[in-house]
């Protein structure tokens, strides 16, 4: 009767090598390789989502492509008509500027509404020209969202995989893997 | 015999499915949350739907694995069947878990409000207790025949909560958006759609990877134990 180790060798089942050396290599690279989508994903937010309060902006002379995150003030918005801009006072931090956008009216133009305006800014007359208006960006609950599930995940098969190694290990090592025969 | 060779054939391939799991999520990450576009409706906060729609979708096929697995395990009582079935079910239980936490992450922002007893929400949660449930009883019994056998049966009726996940947005009001996919259409931008497949395809490869592994830690795990106690039973005599 063949043993269940010649059996395990044929089928390949029992590993070559240490399995733990490799097992933590494997996961070194691929949490590089993740490592490397969460700073492109950071970068892309610096770049294009993240905004500054009304508070910050007036510390600033001019500027364009700004993202200004504030409210829009209540009774101060003034709907644009044949040609002429939306006019509204966006407030944040107890400060507060003068913002007028060009554009089609839209569901998130409210008042009382958060909003993120992108434009240049005129610091010498206090005024915000906005060419785009954007909802409010939430990302503290995509990167909760994105942390809370997948780093879970990776321990949980980091775990198993590891666990599937020592057990390899063990077999090994316990001599389980003997003559089903022994008397 | 039978086992010994299944096993070594999970251990031949699984690293194929491992590596094509990391490729498509690699590029579905990457798309997904820097080159895709934001919602008109939700803004930035949509990307949260390339996580947790590939978990529920997961955690839904894990399921129909277990039922599956259930069916053959009482038909042909093949022990490694039943090893199959557990390892679904425990990872089905994470894949839900990690469904209900993005989804209530994700519904904060839009819903204002981290829970409701929506018929969608509802029945996946009522998954989640079933598979609880399901380890629960398998942790109870401590005859291996009876386990399994009882296992399948509870696992067999629990499948009727599925196809009630997957159409309580159609058959109830639902705050819980309709299907983006179904015999209607897709309404879903293309740009979107990418990122979303690309991370449903990856995460289903995943668990298919996560199945393969689990199922040879149950059968090392029981092939260990039974090795070491007729190793002792054998020092005893």
């Amino acid at each position: 009767m063949r043993s269940v180790c010649e059996i395990g060798l044929k089928y390949r089942i029992l590993p070559e090598g240490d399995p733990l050396k490799g097992l933590y290599l494997r996961w070194a690279v691929l949490l590089s390789l993740f490592g490397v989508i969460g700073l492109l994903g950071w970068g892309r937010y610096n770049r294009e989502v993240r905004a500054q309060e009304p508070k910050a902006l007036l510390k600033i002379s001019s500027g364009s492509d700004l993202r200004v995150i504030g409210r829009i003030e209540g009774g101060s918005l003034v709907r644009g008509s044949e040609g002429k801009p939306f006019e509204f006072t966006l407030s944040g931090e107890g400060e507060q500027v003068s913002v007028n956008f060009m554009g089609e009216d839209q569901d998130t133009l409210r008042e009382l509404k958060t909003i993120v305006v992108i434009g240049s800014w005129d610091g010498e007359n206090r005024h915000f020209k906005a060419k785009e208006i954007a909802l409010i960006p939430n990302y503290d609950f995509i990167t909760w969202a994105y942390l809370t599930s997948l780093i879970p995940l990776a321990f949980f098969i980091f775990r198993m995989e590891r666990k599937v190694a020592l057990l390899y290990i063990m077999i090994k090592e316990e001599k389980a893997y003997q003559r089903e025969n022994l008397s | 015999m039978l086992s010994t060779r299944f096993i070594g054939w999970l251990r031949r391939y699984e690293k194929w499915f491992g590596i094509a799991a990391v490729i498509l999520m690699v590029i579905g990450l990457y798309t997904g949350l820097v080159t895709s576009s934001a919602d008109y409706y939700q803004g930035e906060v949509v990307r949260i739907m390339y996580v947790h729609v590939p978990f529920a979708q997961t955690a839904m096929f894990a399921y129909s694995t277990l039922f599956f697995c259930s069916i053959w395990y009482l038909w042909k009582r093949d022990p490694i069947v039943d090893n199959a079935a557990h390892a679904a079910a425990g990872i089905a239980l994470f894949f839900t878990a990690g469904g209900l936490l993005t989804g209530s992450i994700w519904g904060k922002p839009t819903w204002n409000t981290w829970w409701t007893w929506d018929p969608r929400l509802t029945s996946f949660a009522i998954l989640f207790l079933t598979l609880v449930g399901y380890l629960m009883l398998r942790t109870f019994l401590d005859d291996k025949e009876k386990r399994a056998t009882f296992g399948a049966i509870l696992a067999i009726i629990g499948f009727i909560d599925l196809p009630i996940v997957h159409f309580s947005v159609e058959w109830w009001r639902s705050l819980h958006q309709p299907l983006s996919v179904s015999t209607r259409g897709v309404s879903i931008a293309a740009d979107m759609a990418l990122p979303l497949s690309l991370m449903s395809i990856g995460f289903t490869l995943l668990f298919t990877y996560m199945l393969m592994v689990r199922t040879q830690m149950l059968y090392l795990e029981y092939l260990l134990e039974a090795k070491q106690g007729r190793l002792m039973s054998e020092e005893r005599l």
